[in-house]
């Protein structure tokens, strides 16, 4: 029974200041799925036997059988609240009806890209540890995304029932270990939040943070604990809520609140946690789980549950989980979060707007973003496109920032690479329909509102991955997702049967849209590459389109990595090129940029969109550049956006600004297939220090400048200690003592490397993290499953581009034979070319 | 009284011989490969040069003469142009001189003849007329050098220039057949030492001798294989060997060797294959069909052939072997790889700009592939412009920053551009590949064909499949849907710059008044149209960061009253100003 329809929902989308979307986030295999299923049966859409176990936002059949999610899943809820609740709400609301758009993200590091995807759409994050794991590698990611991306965290503790069941831990003990997993999450906050968003921390006792577990389909927040003992005690329930959590303890003889754990006689105080929240749940777990049938029904009176009868002929877990999920409804904790605690979409969008928005911030679009206003300019974000039932549609999912999105409206979609004023990447088109999300099923709706995540049919031909929506003839972009991984890991895959080519190329295209991260081009030889952020991605992707976007059978290649082209010198010498025609002459140096500047770079900080001289700030500030060279950056390369960058170093140079256009080209192309082995350069400044032209301006044209500025760079970084940079993966591997061993010398043999060891507090588990290169990767799951008996596993994470020691241009290297290998595969002379192939002399 | 002599003021920069002293054209020593193995050193030069070119041949063949309307009899060919290779120019002089004597045989024959030693003695020169020698009241000879497009093609366009009616074509030669003018193939005999050949071609396929092998060679080294073909036929049962193709009553003759031999004739390679035993069955069979059979052939080539032969000749058989005969060695690659031009292929379906680049004007049918070409790019919904370029290069084509893709027109053998390295600015793709690329679906079977018959036939294929499904006017104010581009694995939609005209065009009535009758350009949000066609090259030199002189100039922060100062600039010659001097030290 579903207890609400798409009506009331509809309605609700106009009360902007009711809507609370969100986000469920965590590492992988801590229960988001299963808490998100409390959520759903409590919309009536699954039952309550199933809820926790049929894992209702995993859509796809892998998904269910492998047990983890691979795509993010939204879905709409309808929650009522008590007066009582909405009053504490701090932000404006209408009425005691809430709409929540939730979307239930994978937590394998290598579908980060989704949860990227999700957190752009939503204003508020469910931030999922499981109490006996605690804070893994990529739940400190995705906070970190959450916080860049300025979304508020409110978090569960998972899995309490297993430090109950399995681990029998004591109260003080469970206590401790609350207030640890709170302490890390909260390290990570500080470390990465954003000042605009104010004190994100979490805190217990501020009802952000709920305990319960998903699979028994229960869980509590402090709050609601001081709610039922307010009345008992008196109190106020905030005053309450204080002394619930911390060094708070309750002598029961003086009938008076300290904040010593021991009374005047010395002796021990309980903490008033454990004492008024934990001993209930203790009390029950014991005396359902050994069978103390006697007491089972004065300790339900006492908590005021009732069971029904067949439910009280259950015993041991059935039973627990019967009554537990009576006693504290996981929907009720977390809703109560949500609702409380998450903001609106009118609160949100006005902090986040400046970070949304890649124009002005006095235009119409970007106050029309900051108000949410529906009535405004359309502006929706179309953050991931999810396949439809019609094979190679998709939806195009997204979220309204400003104005309405109506079936039938003509609108313009702008894709990643559009500018106002041009007509590149520019489409015109109408919306066939809105549909609202609702895990694997949609609902038509005839139109959306600001401030609502929605799907759009009809835009899915024009847009890849992600883009912009508008109405307005002068909006600019929403700003493009950057991600937190990188697809590193690739393979060439081809068709048996030449005559499925154009299968597999309608394959690839579709596979493309449906994975926000996953590349599919083209090598320089000719061959098809897939390229994911790791093994399981490229697993998952390559299936899709084995099985479903393409439908053919393919021959797959064994993965290998991209590689990076770099310098690690300044230039022995200024590099010299002349041009075909001999009377034009460019003079440079090349030389290694920082890695913290090539990372700005990548990560969009540090823009070619930028003004020149704010841009020029951050490099003399942050990385201690010249001003002078800062403000003179001709261009970033390859793409114009790629971390190279071309610095105008001449003085009193005639007709330089007419060369500009053709130095920029060439340096795109040569940047794009660099001298050594035609892979991306990356972190290589050239400086021009020199330019000589022709007086005649058509002996200075394209065709004498182009092919020289590239010979130029290209000497100049053959002679600036060319190297090859390999990228490498962060592991993680948590496995008790004993499995440490192996571990290491697994490591070992793979060229990994050991960053730091440690032992998780109040567990016998170590959590090893070490670098090691993606190109000793593969397999590696496998191997130290062998070397440690099943007992760890990895999770890996592309972490940074590394140069790889050696001398790309000798073959006995392992460089040079990587070189050497890639030349020969491109039809290219197996040695690198000298400097003199490329500099001529004066 | 003293005069003071009035000097004019120095308008040009100052220049004395120090200037000229840089980097003089320099004196090419020709070598003379082609004679290694023929001229041996101290022996006259003249001898060797008649030897290698059958110069007797030649001149039987101009002397010809025939009866014409009136029964008087005269020369059959009056006015014979030569055409020369780069590398064979420096014969030239010896070649006419030799056709001279042996034209006015009777009163000369005793007459001394100086030998010419090694220099050439003639400048190249692309002007036929001006090298004109006169062999005798009816009879003129031309020197056609600097061949514009391919010199393995008859240039037929510089021997039109003089009304020529005979060409005498030296040097290796593709045997494409170009329009009217008759021809006179002169390959040249080089030495090959036979033996040595034998030898290498026993060692390397000592362990197969079953195998199917086809012996080939550039037209200059043909002459050797029926010989080396005799030597190995007994140890080797299915060896055949493949001479030059020229049929005996056409236009084309052949000085110096004799053609013979029934054998199945491959056009596709202007190949006989001669010691077929069965090849009278093979006589009726398609082009495809001839590709088919001759996969189950290894080739043992002579000579190296150029990039886009090689590349062809890769696709047709099973496995290549090139041998070297300048060194006697096999050459190992690396081999121009055919996925690279799957690559170029699909760079090709998202290129909004096309350049149709001309490499050459006399190869029959070209006019029919340009139109074909021209009108499919059209109907594609691309921009294509047309270019007409002799020895294309890296700079003459980086000129065009517009152009997204070059399509290359020539002669298979030296008219069109393998770029294997990269270094063209923009890739250049065959027609074929185009073909390939402007189909609506994506396919390649690994054939590869540069042969402007087979394209025909091609395109005449596709245009009958066509003819039903032509559905064009969707009147709809929506854009279309923009393409995949496989090779960045991105959404281009840039690819038909010729379908968003109505959009643009809706746009603009939206925007601007109807009061633009007069103008040549309308400027419609962004792109330029031009005589009712978008240009993009117009749309490109919009995006240009600059813009003409002055677009630069930063007039902030001067004193209007008082002007910007003059600045000493530059002076010296291009080649090296003063300025550029103190720069590098």
């Amino acid at each position: 029974m579903v207890a609400f329809t798409i009506e009331q929902i509809r309605g609700l989308m106009d009360k902007v200041t009711n809507v609370r979307n969100m986000s469920v986030i965590a590492h992988v295999d801590h229960g988001k799925s299963t808490l998100t299923d409390s959520l759903v049966q409590r919309a009536g859409i699954i039952s309550a036997a199933k809820a926790g176990e049929a894992r209702f936002t995993d859509t796809r059949k892998d998904e269910q059988e492998r047990g983890i999610t691979i795509k993010s899943t939204a879905i709409s809820l309808y929650a009522a609240m008590e007066d009582d609740d909405v009053k504490e709400i701090n932000q404006k609301t209408e009425g005691n009806s809430f709409l929540v758009n939730l979307i239930d993200s994978p937590g394998h590091v290598d579908f980060s890209s989704e949860v990227t995807a999700a957190l752009r759409v939503t204003d508020g994050a469910l931030v999922v540890v499981d109490c006996v794991e605690g804070v893994c590698v990529q739940t400190e990611t995705v906070l970190r995304q959450s916080l860049g991306e300025r979304i508020k965290p409110v978090l569960v503790i998972n899995k309490v029932d297993r430090a109950l069941l399995e681990l029998q831990v004591t109260k003080e003990d469970l206590y401790q270990s609350f207030s640890r997993t709170i302490e890390s999450v909260n390290v990570i906050i500080s470390t990465y939040t954003d000042p605009v968003l104010g004190d994100v921390q979490v805190y217990p006792e501020k009802g952000t943070v709920a305990f319960g577990s998903g699979l028994h389909g229960w869980a509590f927040t402090v709050r609601q604990f001081a709610s039922r003992y307010s009345k008992k005690f008196g109190v106020d329930r905030l005053k309450m809520m204080e002394r619930l959590w911390g060094d708070s303890y309750f002598n029961p003889k003086t009938k008076k609140w300290t904040n010593k754990d021991k009374d005047a006689d010395g002796k021990p105080l309980e903490r008033a946690f454990n004492m008024f929240v934990l001993d209930p749940i203790f009390r029950l777990f014991s005396a359902i789980m050994n069978f103390k049938k006697d007491q089972i029904p004065t300790l339900l009176e006492k908590l005021e549950i009732n069971l029904k009868s067949d439910e009280k002929e259950l015993e041991g877990k059935a039973l627990l989980k019967v009554v537990m999920r009576k006693f504290l409804p996981a929907a009720d904790a977390m809703l109560e979060m949500i609702v409380i605690h998450l903001p609106s979409p009118i609160t949100a969008q006005n902090y986040r707007a400046e970070n949304l928005y890649e124009g002005p911030s006095d235009d119409a679009s970007f106050a029309a973003i900051k108000n949410c206003d529906p009535r405004a300019d359309l502006m929706l974000y179309v953050s991931k496109m999810v396949p439809t039932s019609d094979k190679g549609r998709f939806y195009a999912f997204g979220r309204v920032f400003a104005g309405t999105v109506k079936s039938g409206q003509k609108v313009r979609i702008q894709g990643p690479n559009y500018t106002p004023g041009k007509k590149d990447d520019l489409f015109i088109k109408a919306i066939q329909r809105t549909v609202l999300m609702m895990g694997r099923f949609v609902e038509p709706i005839d139109d959306c509102p600001a401030g609502n995540i929605v799907g759009l049919v009809g835009v899915d031909q024009f847009l890849l991955k992600s883009g912009t929506i508008t109405t307005s003839e002068t909006s600019h972009n929403l700003k493009v997702m950057k991600f937190s991984v990188s697809p590193v890991v690739r393979v060439a895959v081809e068709v048996k049967n030449a005559n499925d080519l154009p299968k597999l190329v309608e394959g690839l295209k579709r596979l493309s849209k449906s994975d926000p991260c996953v590349l599919t081009q083209m090598s320089d030889s000719g061959e098809h590459i897939v390229a994911g952020t790791g093994e399981l991605h490229l697993e998952i992707c390559l299936q899709d389109l084995q099985n479903d976007h393409a439908g053919v059978p393919l021959r797959i290649s064994p993965p290998v990595v991209s590689y990076m082209e770099t310098v690690e010198a300044e230039s022995s010498m200024v590099a010299l090129s002349k041009s075909p025609n001999k009377h034009n002459r460019i003079y440079v140096k090349a030389q290694p940029i920082d890695e913290e500047v090539s990372l700005d770079i990548e990560k969009g900080v540090i823009n070619p969109k930028d003004d020149f001289k704010a841009r020029a700030r951050i490099l003399a500030d942050k990385h201690g550049w010249d001003v002078t060279d800062a403000r003179k950056i001709w261009c970033f390369g390859p793409d114009g956006t790629g971390p190279n960058l071309v610095i105008d170093q001449t003085k009193a140079v005639q007709y330089l600004n007419e060369i500009k256009d053709s130095v920029v080209a060439a340096f795109q192309w040569a940047t794009k297939e660099g001298p050594i082995f035609g892979e991306n350069v990356r972190s290589v400044r050239v400086n021009i220090l020199d330019v000589t032209l022709h007086a005649d301006a058509i002996h200075r044209g394209g065709g004498q400048i182009i092919p020289t500025m590239r010979r130029v760079t290209y000497a100049s970084m053959l002679l600036a200690q060319p190297a090859i940079q390999e990228p490498v993966f962060l592991v993680e591997i948590q496995c008790p003592e004993n499995a440490i061993g192996g571990i290491y010398s697994v490591l070992n043999k793979k060229r990994g490397q050991v960053i730091s060891e440690e032992q998780r507090p109040g567990t016998p588990l170590f959590t090893v993290k070490a670098y090691l290169p993606v190109n000793e990767s593969f397999g590696f799951s496998g191997e130290l499953r062998q070397a440690t008996g099943g007992q760890a596993f990895p999770q890996l994470v592309f972490d940074h581009w590394a140069n790889l020691n050696g001398d790309p241009t000798d073959p006995t290297t392992k460089p040079g034979a990587i070189v050497k290998e890639k030349r020969e595969r491109n039809g290219w002379k197996p040695e690198v070319p000298g400097y003199e192939e490329y500099y001529d002399k004066l | 009284m003293t005069q003071e002599s009035i000097v004019p003021p120095s308008l040009s920069t100052h220049q004395d011989d120090s200037v000229f002293e840089f980097d003089r054209a320099q004196t090419k020593n020709s070598s003379r490969k082609h004679l290694h193995g023929i001229h041996k050193s101290g022996q006259d030069l003249t001898e060797a040069i008649y030897q290698y070119y059958s110069i007797d041949n030649i001149a039987n063949f101009i002397n010809q003469k025939e009866a014409n309307a009136d029964g008087k009899e005269t020369f059959k060919y009056k006015a014979i142009t030569l055409q020369f290779p780069d590398d064979l120019i420096c014969d030239s002089a010896t070649i006419v001189q030799a056709l001279q004597d042996r034209n006015q045989t009777s009163e000369k024959a005793s007459e001394k003849r100086e030998p010419v030693q090694s220099e050439a003695t003639i400048e190249p020169n692309t002007c036929g007329k001006c090298q004109n020698v006169i062999l005798n009241d009816e009879q003129q000879v031309w020197i056609l050098a600097d061949t514009s497009y391919s010199p393995c093609c008859v240039d037929e366009v510089a021997a039109e220039h003089v009304k020529s009616d005979l060409v005498v074509h030296f040097g290796d030669a593709c045997l494409n057949p170009v329009r009217s003018i008759p021809t006179l193939y002169v390959f040249g005999k080089p030495y090959v030492d036979e033996k040595k050949v034998v030898q290498d071609f026993l060692s390397k396929y000592d362990n197969d001798r079953e195998k199917k092998i086809v012996l080939m060679a550039d037209a200059p080294h043909s002459h050797c294989l029926k010989g080396i073909y005799d030597e190995l036929i007994g140890s080797f049962p299915n060896l055949v060997y493949a001479d030059l193709s020229i049929d005996a009553g056409s236009r084309y003759f052949v000085a110096g060797r004799e053609l013979t031999g029934a054998g199945k004739v491959f056009k596709e390679l202007n190949r006989v294959v001669l010691g077929l035993n069965d090849f009278e069955k093979l006589k009726d069979i398609t082009p495809d069909e001839e590709v088919e059979f001759l996969q189950n052939y290894d080739l043992f080539h002579l000579g190296v052939p150029t990039a886009p032969k090689l590349l062809q000749l890769t696709t047709y058989f099973q496995d290549c072997v090139l041998y070297d005969t300048s060194d006697y060695k096999l050459v190992t690659g690396p081999f121009p790889n055919l996925l690279r031009r799957y690559k170029f292929m699909n760079v090709a379906r998202t290129a909004g700009t096309i350049g149709l680049l001309v490499n050459t004007l006399s190869l029959s049918d070209t006019k029919d592939v340009i139109n074909k070409l021209s009108h499919k790019i059209k109907s594609a919904g691309k921009k294509y412009y047309l270019f007409v370029v002799g020895k294309p290069n890296v700079a003459k084509l980086a000129n065009f920053e517009s152009v997204d893709i070059w399509c290359i027109i020539g002669c298979n053998q030296n008219g069109i551009i393998i770029d294997e390295t990269n270094e063209y600015f923009k890739p250049i793709v065959t027609p074929y590949e185009l073909l390939l690329a402007l189909k609506d679906e994506v396919t390649w079977t690994g054939k590869w064909f540069t042969s402007f018959n087979l394209l025909l036939d091609e395109m005449q294929k596709e245009a009958n499949d066509d003819n039903a499904s032509e559905d064009e006017g969707k009147d709809s104010d929506e854009d279309e849907a923009p393409d995949f581009d496989l090779v960045t694995g991105t959404f281009s939609s840039k690819s038909r710059p010729l379908r968003r005209l109505k959009h643009l065009q809706i746009s603009q009535e939206s925007t601007n008044s109807n009061d633009d009758e007069g103008k040549l350009v309308k400027k419609l949000s962004g792109a330029v149209v031009l005589n009712g066609t978008v240009s993009t090259s117009a749309e490109h030199l919009q995006q240009r960061a600059w813009s003409g002189l002055g677009s630069d100039y930063d007039a902030s922060g001067l004193d209007s009253s008082v002007g910007a100062l003059v600045e000493e600039g530059r002076d010296g010659i291009a080649r090296g100003y003063n300025y550029d001097q103190e720069s590098t030290n």
